[in-house]
């Protein structure tokens, strides 16, 4: 429960349905965090989240809620040792247990909102998905049609012999 | 302000369609002029959130997929196609366009309202800049990042782009009129108007934002600043006060001109902390040091004799803390201030350099203090007691102690006179000294002993006046002769203290001694033996330690005193075979009951020596003896005999026949039955005058024999642990051992070397070598 004295904030979804939330919640999205900071907090205007419809920006917000005490994103460098590991802890793991229109809808939101951490772990998903698949086991994963010819795709694969498993 | 000539646009519709760049633009450049010109009437969330959409948009269209298929291999290490490269390049070309226009603005104004302008227009568009930079977000973190990682040079992030485009299109053309708008302001204050100051921090910390690190633009450096801001402003600091201390100087005086420099550092100090960057301070401090001190620091030092000749320890402190401001800038005063000691230290000897032979001690010892005392206050009030200037001031004290008036033809008259003021001090007299003021004293012999560079004669004497006092029983205070030996231990070591110490040692078992002969004769002796006796007290001191020299004339001690001595002789012997009892007459003393007067019922008793006891003792058997039969029963020698004589008929205990005649053959003296005196002790144990004259000439005597032998014990000491060794570099370590004690001269340790090649100790080798023989 919100007591009255926790700052609110008024989000709208595309499909114009109205989120109220904490302030600290919507600040894990840096376009809400740097919208406040340069025109002040906006009360009950509710602010346009254009490019997110509102089943998407509930789940959105549903991983926002869950990492609100999360610390604050450094600078850039520290995504290195996060970049190196496809681990992700249970709790997103499970928040990440959707289908595949939907988790590819959360990587678009939280590009679209700089929600850098929730980014992070939609790719990592997806990174998940491909680790150990054959090209052709790829494609039917994620339904690609090849649009390669058997030359450009015998180069490729010279190209990059040196990291095959051998 | 006026739009600059530009018209309010209408509200373009935001974009439909992602890849437009045309109307992705147009939309864009509404916002950002929008931001830039009227940020004051504010943006609505609505706007604010479209603009930051259709940036978003446009980067993640899919257009460049289709256009360029001819590039897919060749772009394969770059992986996916980011966009954006557009919208940069277009809002580059619109902040050149607006900076244009302010600049154009800019050039119609000068001065202060130019500085103002500047100000004013830097403040919107960097704030308009942080806006831009939170739009802009999405092309920062894609397309701006990945050119960076690449090493382009030339793209930045938006905000960084901002400070870029005003760093080329405005400051490049302006920065000029600024500094000079802000220099005209600096002047005013200094010339005391008061300022907006704010305005020189605005324009500080602009020029320290265009700092941008050209190989990394996320940091920044304080290079413009430092070539644009602080260097002319360096300039025009210098110059005005370069200027300003001239004629100050041309019309005031140094001490008026030492307090204006004073304070203008103060101020410009202040300066930094109001409105300048904390790094000028360094550079600034120096600036003014050399335009107010160091360029002025001749006159000053001129003006420094000046304030030591009329004491003006406030006006000193001044220019001590000027003058050490400037590298090196204290060592002209340091010098002249150790020539003005030195002086006033000599010149203070030699108005008692009259006084010749009979030169009092204690004035010249106060002499010596006097001149150390206030230039020591001086140095620690006026110098901060800086080390440098103590040093200084020792150097001075050392030299006016050593070489003076009074030390011109014996140098080592000042340890002489100290030892003897010493003396003085701790002898019990007539003026009981109190025990702290006792204290204070021996702090200030300490004080001159510290500099007294023959510190071996200072010993000599002081050990024979401690000798004195320890025999004669005449210190007035025991706690004072410990403290003060202590106080040399202190200073010159064990060692130097050694012998004084064992003086004390031997005053202690001979009390105990004497306690034990004490108890021996009452357990040992029948009362018929003991009638004769006489009460004695006996000190037995070591040859080693003490400095006291055998009799110089053969004495046959009186009769009356033989039984007693010899039975104490006995007793010692008995207690301690093997060793050697010599009895210094010379030093005895005694008192003896005259009971042919009386000063009203009680009879007179004299104190005398025990020659002066021994010729008295003949008066017991006739009134009236001859010189010669004195001379035969004493064996005393006429340089004895006659002056102990001497005293008794000045006090007119004897009387000479024929009358007034001096003691020699054929004299007979009587006693005189008439005598009166106030006191019903009489002491005539005086010393006598030419023996106090020899004594000192022997002392000195032996102090050059001490030094041969402290000189040849140290050649000998250092040649057995070198074996082999230079002439010159055995002499120069020679000093070295020796310096603490006293300073050898070159031919002194030359002609102790000879003696020891002559005894065979050394030997000469080839190449000016010394060696050494087991």
């Amino acid at each position: 429960m919100a007591a009255a004295d926790v700052p609110m904030v008024v989000l709208q979804s595309s499909d114009e349905s109205i989120f109220s939330v904490e302030q600290k919640i919507a600040e894990r999205s840096m376009l809400i965090k740097n919208m406040i900071e340069d025109l002040g907090t906006p009360g009950d205007e509710p602010i346009p989240i254009m490019n997110v419809t509102e089943t998407v920006l509930r789940k959105v917000l549903d991983w926002c809620d869950h990492h609100k005490n999360d610390p604050p994103p450094t600078t850039e460098d520290d995504a290195d040792s996060r970049k190196k590991t496809t681990d992700i802890e249970d709790w997103d793991q499970k928040y990440m247990q959707v289908d595949q229109e939907m988790l590819f809808e959360i990587i678009l939101a939280a590009n679209y909102m700089d929600i850098k951490a929730l980014l992070d772990v939609g790719c990592k998903t997806v990174a998940n998905m491909i680790k150990g698949k054959s090209p052709e086991e790829i494609r039917k994963t994620f339904n690609i049609q090849n649009d390669f010819t058997p030359e450009e795709e015998d180069q490729i694969r010279r190209e990059n012999e040196w990291a095959e498993d051998r | 302000m006026s739009q600059n000539g530009m018209t309010v646009r209408p509200q373009p519709p935001m974009p439909t369609n992602k890849d437009d760049i045309v109307g992705t633009w147009n939309y864009l450049e509404w916002g950002v002029e929008r931001i830039m010109l009227s940020l004051k009437e504010g943006v609505d969330l609505k706007t604010y959130m479209s603009l930051y959409t259709s940036i978003h948009n446009f980067c993640t269209a899919q257009k460049a997929v289709g256009q360029q298929p001819q590039n897919n291999l060749n772009s394969n290490h770059r992986g996916a196609h980011l966009l954006g490269e557009d919208l940069y390049h277009r809002l580059n070309e619109y902040l050149k366009r607006h900076l244009t226009s302010v600049h154009e603005e800019l050039v119609k104004h000068s001065d202060e309202a130019l500085l103002t302008f500047y100000i004013k227009e830097w403040k919107r568009y960097t704030t308009a800049g942080m806006y831009n930079q939170h739009l802009f977000r999405y092309l920062n973190r894609h397309w701006v990042k990945r050119e960076v990682d690449e090493g382009k040079k030339d793209i930045y992030d938006i905000y960084t782009l901002h400070l870029v485009r005003w760093k080329e299109d405005m400051f490049g053309s302006t920065q000029n009129a600024v500094m000079d708008a802000v220099l005209r302001l600096v002047e005013k204050q200094r010339n005391g108007e008061t300022i907006e100051q704010s305005k020189i921090k605005d324009v500080v910390d602009s020029f320290v934002s265009l700092g941008i690190d050209d190989s990394d633009s996320s940091k920044s450096t304080l290079d413009v600043y430092r070539q644009y801001f602080e260097k002319p402003f360096l300039e025009a600091t210098s110059k005005y006060y370069v200027a300003e201390s001239q004629q100050f100087l041309a019309e005031n005086s140094v001490v008026d001109y030492m307090k204006k420099a004073e304070e203008r550092l103060d101020q410009e100090k202040e300066r930094v902390g109001i409105y300048l960057k904390e790094e000028i301070m360094q550079p600034l401090m120096k600036t003014c040091e050399q335009a107010l001190i160091a360029k002025h620091a001749v006159i000053l030092r001129d003006e420094f004799q000046v304030l030591l000749d009329n004491d003006r320890e406030e006006d000193m402190a001044r220019m001590y803390k000027l003058l050490a401001r400037i590298p090196e800038g204290l060592d002209p005063l340091r010098t002249r201030f150790e020539a003005h000691v030195r002086r006033a230290g000599l010149l203070a000897v030699e108005k008692l350099a009259g006084q010749g032979e009979n030169l009092d001690p204690k004035s010249y010892v106060d002499a010596l203090l006097e001149v150390h005392t206030q230039y020591a206050a001086l140095v620690k009030t006026a110098f901060t007691g800086e080390s440098e200037f103590v040093r200084s001031l020792d150097n001075a004290c050392r030299e006016y102690v050593n070489r003076n008036k009074v030390c011109e033809k014996n140098t080592t008259r000042s340890p002489e006179l100290l030892a003897k003021h010493a003396d003085n001090v701790l002898k019990r007299s007539t003026k009981a000294t109190e025990e702290d003021d006792m204290e204070k004293i021996l702090n200030e012999v300490m004080t001159i002993f510290k500099y007294i560079e023959d510190k071996d004669v200072f010993q000599k004497f002081y050990s024979k006046t401690l000798a004195k006092r320890l025999v004669n029983g005449t210190s007035s205070s025991m706690d004072a002769e410990t403290s003060m030996i202590s106080k040399l231990k202190d200073a010159s070591g064990f060692e130097y203290t050694n012998k004084l110490q064992r003086m004390f040692q031997d005053m202690q078992t001979s009390k105990d001694l004497n306690i034990a002969y004490s108890d021996w004769r009452d357990g040992n002796l029948e009362k018929e033996d003991r009638k004769d006796e006489i009460d004695a007290f006996y000190q037995i001191l070591g040859t080693g330690f003490w400095p006291l020299t055998p009799p110089t004339t053969p004495f046959i001690p009186p009769t009356a005193i033989v039984k007693t001595y010899e039975r104490f002789q006995n007793f010692y012997n008995a207690k301690h075979g093997g060793r050697k009892l010599t009895w210094l007459w010379h030093l005895c003393k005694g008192e003896i009951r005259a009971n042919y007067i009386k000063q009203g019922r009680v009879p007179y008793t004299f104190q005398v020596s025990t020659h002066q006891m021994a010729i008295m003792l003949m008066f017991n058997d006739s009134d009236t003896v001859q010189y010669d039969d004195i001379a035969e029963t004493t064996k005393l020698e006429k340089a004895t005999l006659d002056p102990s004589i001497g005293i008794m008929i000045k006090a007119k205990i004897l009387t000479s026949n024929p009358d007034g005649a001096v003691p020699q053959s054929g004299t007979s003296f009587s006693l005189n039955h008439g005598f009166k005196h106030k006191k019903v002790k009489v002491n005539l144990n005086v010393q006598i005058k030419s023996e106090q004259k020899q004594e000192a000439e022997e002392t000195h005597k032996t102090i050059e024999e001490d030094r041969k032998m402290l000189m040849q014990s140290a050649i000998v000491r250092i040649m057995k642990s070198r074996k082999q060794m230079k002439h010159a570099q055995l002499v120069g370590e020679t000093i070295q051992q020796i310096k603490s004690r006293f300073s050898p001269k070159i031919p002194d340790i030359k002609k102790c070397i000879d003696i020891l090649l002559e005894k065979e100790y050394l030997e000469r080798l080839d190449n000016d070598e010394l060696g050494y023989l087991a």
